[in-house]
């Protein structure tokens, strides 16, 4: 009951989590919103302005925009969450590990995040993906490099703040091995932390990934991703600015959906505002999730 | 202190080392060399072989690794293959614009960010703080260079009151331009600098009004300042003196994140912009595959930010005594 | 409602204020030219971008200059002569003059060709040179250049601007701080936004009619036109949006040439790979290319749809009854269907042995319209049973990889065509440097060797049609158009004449 009324006086959480939840319902029921296939064209009926057939208009091939942008959600929020839960996996274990051994391991491992840290983000994707080659797995690994040292460097924190606690010191002192007070006491006290850095990650990767596509290190077309149909619309921004407003606008929404669920779980999370203040490392708190990372 | 700062200014070196080293891991893996760039249509496998040979391209790699080093200890980035010129002027030569740009936004998103924040705070609850914080939400979420392209067509298409694209004359010899009595072309680089730097400063502005929001509604409610507004202190005297001093602490290292990564250059801004600054430069370099210069970036993209964020931390013990630094 | 009316009054005042700037600028003879690109080097033996080809033929002075049906006339040397295949005997004048004031001697052009020539040198247009086996002055005013074999479209690339040997020598950067003897000097280089050039008064062939050029760059080509059309700019030309061209064409303030350029956008096929190797392969995929559609909607019609390899600018080489295949793709499938291919599992994909027709298209990421292109083409494919995948990198992976024939079909292009020996040579004959797609055909090797030794454009001419005409049958090559080339200018510029390639000469010609 209190966690209900919690709820619903949390109003960052209850309309981020509607437009993630109606997001993820056109993800994944997309191939039956629509009447046309991602990849029909018809090219006399280009950059078509919305009308009772296409109702969101169409692209600079004649496909109509609605479906485009609905697989491309589904394209798109795939990339997102899939870099993002591994970027999460592999920085909660780097931090816990850093956080709880400490000394020599952490000095190293830190630094190699620092390293990373040095790279402009969207330099570093662009890089491995000229690496990896295009397309939308090595679009994924990219920005799972970019994304793991947010993580490493809130875990550690919050391990190392963690490790002082009586009750910590308490279970060593009984004899707990490192491994269970890891795992029974640690880890569950900093998975708030996690929960509300990997939703507000997700709205960054979103970008992320569409800026990669603009710039031409994306995923391969004709995949409808919310990338390249801003990038197209660029093209056509003068004579039909509707291309670009409409995919811009459909990620604004979803990353507004994430960034204010993660708000919200922060609230029901994290009151003590570990991901808040952490070393400035949020990523809707510094300049890597936005001005630096993606622009 | 001192020996604080030298010890941090020695670490860069290693730092340095770490990162001259995966960018030359990284380069060497990447598909496609300078020859082929450099010579285009023409690239015939003979000239491409000479071309290789020329730039040193068939060495083996520790060789070519150790070479670089050599320069580096003596503070030779290289030359530019493309650009016949040394990696440090091409880059200087953009360095200004990327700067220019960096500063303005940082100066738009404090003064936008702390006003709005401070003001929310002070009237939590009201209109102006719900009005302040549907502001910072959609700022946060709203892609940076889609915001740039919505301010060109607005600005630049529509009413064509703003040049769309390039750079006026740097501000520095805008503004001596200005002073000797030449206002226009003071008014040319400002104009050409309106757009970037709303687009990147707005963003900034919508993040740090957040921070700054929370951070005073916790000094609102501390203690001392119940005691200062108890004991009659104006609510201006105790907002500007006590409660914002102390929530700027979180301020500043996030404005100096902000700092660094927008001396990394706007990549995507810039490109939109036009902006001649060192985050087009690092994609053009990249995507000529011009490894000196690349490296060369690089290593002062990573520079600057480790030297951001000791300003940083220096500057957390300037503004406030009780943060010693180890 | 009131600030709406003032923004517009500001836009009014700022369009007012543009307008008498640029009637201001061109009162004192300066014309600014929009470009996309900042030069990266002004050396003329390194230059590699469109903007510094354009630069360089207007500071430097070469043994000739291609005028704009791109038939080559004196420059530096006043006349010349062929007395036979292998030997031509440059005759040069003696008053050209240097920006610095020193004297262009036969030295300065024996120093260019043969640095030019220097591997060492990492000069890009080299390989156009290669055939050249010795150069060497001949007394103080003759320059005799001996061939390895009979090459006749040697001439067309002596337009190689001379650079001063001393200055090259002593070590000056001539990438950055060009010295040439032509009619215009580099007055300043804003890197990145400006070029400016100022008239050479010393220039021999007088001095020229403008007081200066400035070259300023604007990346994005709809921002360079809308430059233009606020008077920001007294000239404009290709690479401009599709859009601009329709949009600025209709405007009777300005004047325009609109004609077909020497550069071309091509199908690559990879003939060493095995599906590849069949012509018939290679006729049908080219079959399935929508040229009308590609070229009328994507390039909007700026550009023109080509019907072989021969080239219409140039006039000389080039017949309309030699013709490439043309879009059919019931004529491409039925041809599948004949070698076999058939969709024997109703999968809507075509199989042989078991094994389903894949190709992967690709092409590279900076240029927006080829991936259209490429999309489009990929469309049409997976529409008519072949399973199409598109491959878009950046140029260097992409030209890597196809350098390296590891490509199956790309889309590409090929610029400054000046002859057809320069589309064909290098990569349809068998022993050419740039064969990528490794074609061989005994039949067109001897064309083209005869093409290069006749000594009469007729001669050379039919040599490059029977060649295109074979071409055209086996298909290692399917040109898709023929790059359109647009120039747009104030009508004050009088005595302008466009360029196919761009070149600003007549602007140098003397009041």
């Amino acid at each position: 009951m209190t966690a209900l009324r919690r709820l619903g006086s949390n109003l960052p959480l209850l309309v981020g989590g509607l437009i993630v939840v109606a997001i993820l319902f056109i993800a994944i029921f997309h191939p039956w919103l629509s009447p046309y296939g991602p990849e029909q064209m018809d090219m006399r009926n280009r950059l078509a302005l919305p009308s009772a057939a296409h109702w969101l208009g169409t692209d600079n091939f004649g496909r109509d925009l609605w479906t485009r942008l609905a697989h491309g959600a589904a394209i798109s929020l795939s990339i997102a969450l899939g870099s993002v839960a591994v970027a999460a996996a592999i920085g909660t274990l780097i931090g816990l590990v850093c956080g709880y051994h400490g000394g020599w391991l952490d000095l190293i491992l830190m630094r190699i995040v620092d390293l990373f840290l040095g790279f402009p983000a969207l330099i570093l994707a662009m890089a491995l993906v000229a690496v990896l080659g295009p397309g939308a797995v090595n679009v994924a690994i990219a920005l799972v490099a970019v994304f793991w040292t947010e993580f490493a460097r809130v875990v550690r924190a919050a391990v190392m703040a963690e490790r002082q606690r009586d009750y910590v010191r308490s279970a060593l002192a009984l004899g707990a091995s490192d491994a269970r007070v890891i795992l029974v006491h640690i880890l569950p006290n900093t998975l708030g932390p996690i929960v509300v850095l990997a939703t507000l990650a997700i709205g960054t990767a979103i970008v992320a990934e569409s800026g990669l596509s603009f710039l031409g290190f994306g995923v391969q077309p004709p995949a409808p991703t919310w990338g390249w149909t801003l990038a197209y619309g660029m093209r056509f921004l003068r004579s039909d600015p509707w291309l670009c407003t409409v995919a811009g606008l459909a990620i604004m929404i979803t990353v507004l959906g994430f960034n204010l669920l993660g708000d919200g779980l922060r609230d029901l999370l994290d009151p003590r505002g570990m991901t808040r203040r952490g070393e400035g490392a949020t990523p809707a708190a510094g300049p890597d999730s936005s001005s630096g990372r993606a622009s | 202190m001192l020996s604080y700062l030298v010890r941090r200014l020695l670490l860069l070196i290693p730092f340095s080392l770490g990162v001259a080293f995966v960018v030359f891991a990284l380069l060497h893996v990447i598909p496609g060399d300078p020859a082929i760039v450099l010579l285009g249509e023409e690239a015939t496998a003979e000239a491409l072989a000479q071309v290789r040979t020329n730039l040193g391209l068939d060495q083996p790699l520790p060789v070519r690794f150790g070479l670089y080093l050599l320069d580096l200890v003596r503070l030779d980035l290289g030359r530019s293959i493309f650009r016949n010129e040394a990696v440090s002027t091409v880059i200087a030569e953009r360095f200004a614009a990327t700067a220019e740009v960096a500063l303005l936004a940082t100066l738009l998103s404090v003064v936008v960010g702390v006003t709005l924040g401070v003001v929310a705070a002070v009237r939590r609850g009201s209109i102006v703080d719900v009005g302040c914080m549907l502001f910072a939400q959609l700022g946060v979420s709203m892609p940076v260079f889609w915001l740039g392209i919505l301010l060109m067509y607005l600005f630049a298409v529509r009413l064509a009151v703003l040049p769309s694209i390039g750079r006026g004359e740097p501000l520095v010899d805008a503004l001596l331009a200005a002073a000797m009595g030449n206002p226009g072309v003071l008014r040319t680089s400002l104009a050409h600098l309106a757009m970037p730097v709303v687009a990147l400063g707005l963003n900034g502005a919508a993040i740090l009004s957040r921070l700054v929001r929370s951070s005073m509604l916790e000094t609102l409610s501390a203690d001392y300042v119940r005691t200062a507004r108890a004991k009659g202190l104006p609510i201006r005297r105790v907002v500007m003196g006590h409660a914002l001093r102390n929530a700027l602490l979180p301020v500043i290292s996030v404005v100096g994140l902000q700092f660094g990564a927008l001396l990394g250059g706007a990549v995507l801004t810039e490109g939109i912009f036009g902006w001649p600054g060192l985050g087009q430069l690092a994609v053009g370099a990249i995507s000529q595959r011009d490894i000196p210069l690349v490296q060369g970036l690089v290593l002062v993209f990573a520079l600057m930010f480790a030297l951001v964020n000791l300003a940083v931390d220096v500057l957390y013990v300037v503004v406030d005594p009780r943060v010693r630094l180890r | 409602m009131r600030r709406i009316a003032l923004t517009v009054a500001a836009g009014a005042f700022l369009a007012v204020a543009a307008t008498t700037a640029a009637s201001a600028q061109l009162a004192q003879g300066i014309v600014r030219v929009g470009t996309d690109v900042d030069a990266q080097t002004l050396d003329p033996r390194l230059m590699r971008d469109t903007t510094a080809y354009r630069v360089v033929n207007l500071l430097f002075s070469g043994l000739i200059q291609l005028d704009e049906t791109l038939t080559p006339k004196p420059d530096l040397a006043t006349s010349w002569e062929n007395p036979d295949p292998r030997t031509w005997v440059f005759t040069i004048r003696t008053d050209a003059k240097f920006h610095d004031g020193s004297p262009v001697t036969a030295e300065d052009i024996v120093y260019t060709y043969e640095t030019t020539l220097d591997p060492k040198l990492n000069a890009r247009f080299r390989s156009l040179y290669t055939p050249i086996d010795k150069i060497e002055a001949v007394g103080a005013n003759q320059i005799r250049m001996t061939l390895k074999e009979p090459y006749a479209p040697l001439l067309s690339y002596l337009d190689l601007g001379i650079v001063p040997k001393k200055l090259a020598e002593g070590g000056a950067d001539l990438s950055n701080a060009p010295v040439g003897s032509g009619p215009f000097r580099l007055a300043r280089w804003q890197k990145g936004s400006r070029i400016s050039l100022a008239a050479n008064p010393d220039h021999f062939g007088g001095r020229p009619g403008v007081n200066g050029i400035d070259f300023v760059v604007v990346p994005d080509n709809t921002a360079r036109a809308q430059a233009f059309e606020a008077g920001d700019l007294e000239l404009i030309q290709s690479p401009l949006s599709p859009r601009d061209i329709k949009r600025l064409e209709g405007n009777s303030r300005f004047a325009k040439s609109i004609s077909t350029g020497i550069a071309v956008t091509y199908v690559n096929f990879n003939t060493a790979n095995p599906l590849l190797a069949d012509p018939r392969m290679r006729r049908a995929l080219a079959m399935m290319v929508d040229q009308a559609t590609i070229v009328g909607q994507i390039y909007e019609g700026t550009d023109k749809p080509a019907t072989s390899l021969l080239l219409s600018a140039s006039v000389w080489s080039y017949s309309a009854d030699v013709k490439q295949p043309a879009f059919d793709p019931k004529a491409a499938v039925a041809l599948l269907n004949e070698m076999g291919w058939r969709d024997t599992n109703r999968d809507g994909v075509l199989d042989k042995d078991g094994r389903k027709l894949s190709i992967v298209l690709s092409t590279h990421a900076e240029d927006p319209n080829r991936i259209q292109t490429v999309e489009y083409m990929q469309n049409v494919m997976k529409q008519n049973g072949i399973d199409a995948t598109i491959r878009v990198t950046d140029w260097p992976a992409f030209s890597g990889g196809v350098q390296q024939g590891q490509h199956e079909v790309a889309l590409l292009g090929w610029t400054l065509l000046v002859d057809p020996d320069r589309l064909m040579y290098a990569q349809l004959h068998s022993k050419g440097g740039l064969n990528w797609g490794k074609y061989a055909n005994a039949e067109v090797d001897r064309l083209l060797d005869a093409g290069r030794a006749a000594q009469t454009l007729p001669a050379r001419a039919a040599a490059y049609r029977d060649a295109a005409r074979i071409l055209g049958q086996e298909v290692p090559y399917y040109v898709l158009s023929e790059q359109g080339y647009q120039v747009f200018h104030v009508p004050a510029l009088q005595g302008f004449r466009a360029d196919p390639r761009g070149m600003l000469r007549s602007l140098a010609a003397a009041k």
